[in-house]
């Protein structure tokens, strides 16, 4: 139930932000596998890959034009990256960003963000 | 108080590129200072203050207390912000424990590993980072120097110069004309002189619309070049001559007191002037003895000087690569260089380096472009991994939104270098 309102979510934030055309059948059916969920991310490297986040996404969570990524349960975070990392959902700037991270260092990222609120 | 004002006399016995160790001095707290509060050192003196979490000492020395950003200047032209809008203090990271002195730095004694100010101090440091931006190439456009510079401002450092220019456009008689002389590369924010462009057809076109903008170019082409030609050619049309360097843009000399402009051969009369000349690294990196030629040659895994393994150059003033000169850029580095010398100083983990840019671009009301990339650091340089860049012929929409965001970045960039 979380993913199909958090896929609603995802649509909104597409359409307010990328202004693209998301193929919003492919964003909600998209799921990331069990082995890439289990994955533990470290932290402390979340703190390290956040720097690359935070020039843009603030980190105080506030909210100016670009979407907040604080406080999110990890497996909402790492879904929403795997689905730019994977291509499904648009946007060039997040593609590109999430393109290049390896499935552990989402996981760091997940685990980073949770903590701050 | 101890005023060492020693030029440094070569650079040999100072070099050290070796792998950072463990900070191991024994006179306390090991004490990083940073020279330049913009995009760079304002990052990285909060990044290395907040998380070292005490551990390490570090000093900001940045002249004004009041810091207004280069990136945005260009709406403040347009009339889409005000300068306050662009105005940052550094009352936040004094608060994370930043000792924010606002004095010039005039010199580094690398031997001695200290920085002397202009009100007579002298600072010690174990690491030293410079990210002084930009200075001006002396002779560059010829007619042009400082002495001239309220005459035809540069508005290349935000602040009072980015007023001076925008009371000028103001104060343009009706069908005037506005001239920039345009810089070559490489230079601080490749789409800024063209988004200058765009914004201030965009205050004539409102205030003056009879009034023409000439662009003297000594590039043949420029950064998203095909995306403001396209907005110039429909919300601006007849308005913008540019002249790339195929048509005599980079024989140029300027008469500021006459406010003549000579374009391979032909002299205009202008009613406002823009010179963007030639840069280099600020002067600190000079005197520093860490430039080669006009910029400083930095290693990519660190942002630590080819020169001194002490020194790190961040920013417009570095020489690293594929990256452009921007303020994400040198937001971007100052978070690797940060982690390196925190690593260095406190033993804390180093993660290898990642970095990434992207530059919007106002063309005109709500219609934004952008380009972007992400970059790795190589034995050799800052090398470029992936890349993307608006499109022409975008919707509307989606300009709208690529403005939103960039709207969001700036919001999220300054809270990032300033708290």
């Amino acid at each position: 139930m979380r993913f199909i309102y958090f896929a609603f979510l995802v649509f909104i934030t597409d359409a307010a932000i990328s202004g693209t055309e998301s193929d919003t059948t492919d964003v909600a059916d998209f799921e990331v596998s069990k082995e890439i969920l289990a994955i533990i991310g470290d932290p402390e490297y979340g703190e390290y890959l956040a720097g690359d986040c935070t020039g843009c996404h603030q980190a105080d969570g506030s909210y100016d034009g670009i979407p907040s990524i604080t406080g999110w349960d990890i497996e909402s975070f790492v879904w929403a990256m795997q689905s730019y990392k994977q291509k499904v959902r648009e946007h060039p700037v997040m593609q590109m960003m999430a393109g290049r991270l390896s499935d552990e260092e989402i996981a760091a990222l997940a685990a980073y963000f949770e903590t701050l609120e | 108080m101890k005023l060492n004002r020693r030029t440094f006399m070569g650079t040999a016995a100072a070099a050290s590129v070796s792998a950072p160790s463990v900070y191991a001095g024994g006179h306390g707290k090991p004490r990083v200072v940073v020279v330049g509060g913009g995009a760079g050192g304002a990052t990285a003196a909060r990044y290395i203050a907040k998380d070292s979490k005490g551990a390490i000492d570090v000093t900001l020395v940045e002249p004004t207390r009041t810091y207004y950003t280069c990136f945005f200047s260009n709406l403040y032209l347009g009339g889409f912000k005000e300068i306050d809008d662009i105005g940052h203090s550094y009352g936040k990271l004094a608060a994370l424990g930043v000792n924010v002195v606002h004095d010039w730095a005039i010199g580094v004694d690398r031997s001695d590993k200290t920085v002397s100010l202009a009100g007579g101090a002298t600072l010690s440091y174990d690491k030293l980072i410079l990210s002084p931006g930009i200075d001006f190439v002396d002779g560059a456009v010829e007619g042009w120097d400082l002495s001239t510079q309220n005459a035809m401002p540069h508005a290349y450092k935000a602040g009072s110069q980015t007023e001076l220019l925008k009371a000028q456009i103001a104060a343009m008689p009706q069908g005037g004309v506005f001239a920039m002389v345009a810089p070559p590369n490489p230079y601080r924010c490749p789409p800024g002189p063209y988004e200058r462009i765009s914004m201030v057809a965009h205050y004539l076109k409102n205030n003056n619309p009879t009034a023409k903008i000439i662009v003297a170019d000594p590039k043949p082409k420029f950064s998203k070049m095909a995306l403001f030609q396209e907005g110039w050619a429909t919300h601006y049309s007849g308005m913008v001559d540019w002249i790339g360097s195929e048509f005599g843009g980079g024989n140029v000399s300027v008469d500021p007191g006459a406010m003549t402009v000579s374009i391979d051969g032909e002299d205009i009369k202008v009613d406002a002037c823009n010179v963007i000349p030639a840069m280099k690294a600020g002067r600190i990196a000079d005197l520093a003895g860490v430039t080669d030629g006009n910029w400083a040659p930095v290693n990519a895994a660190d942002m630590s000087t080819k020169a001194d393994g002490d020194v790190y150059v961040l920013g417009d003033a570095s020489q690293q690569g594929d990256m452009p000169k921007s303020g994400f850029s040198a937001n971007s580095q100052a978070k690797v260089c940060a982690n390196a010398v925190r690593g260095a100083l406190t033993g804390s983990k180093v993660f290898p380096a990642k970095f990434s840019n992207t530059c919007w671009s106002l063309i005109s009301t709500n219609n934004g472009v952008k380009v972007g990339a992400t970059y790795e650091a190589t034995a050799e340089k800052i090398a470029k991994v992936d890349g993307f860049i608006s499109a022409t012929g975008e919707s509307a929409e989606l300009r709208q939104a690529t403005y939103e965001e960039s709207e969001g970045w700036y919001a999220g960039i300054t809270s990032d270098m300033f708290g």
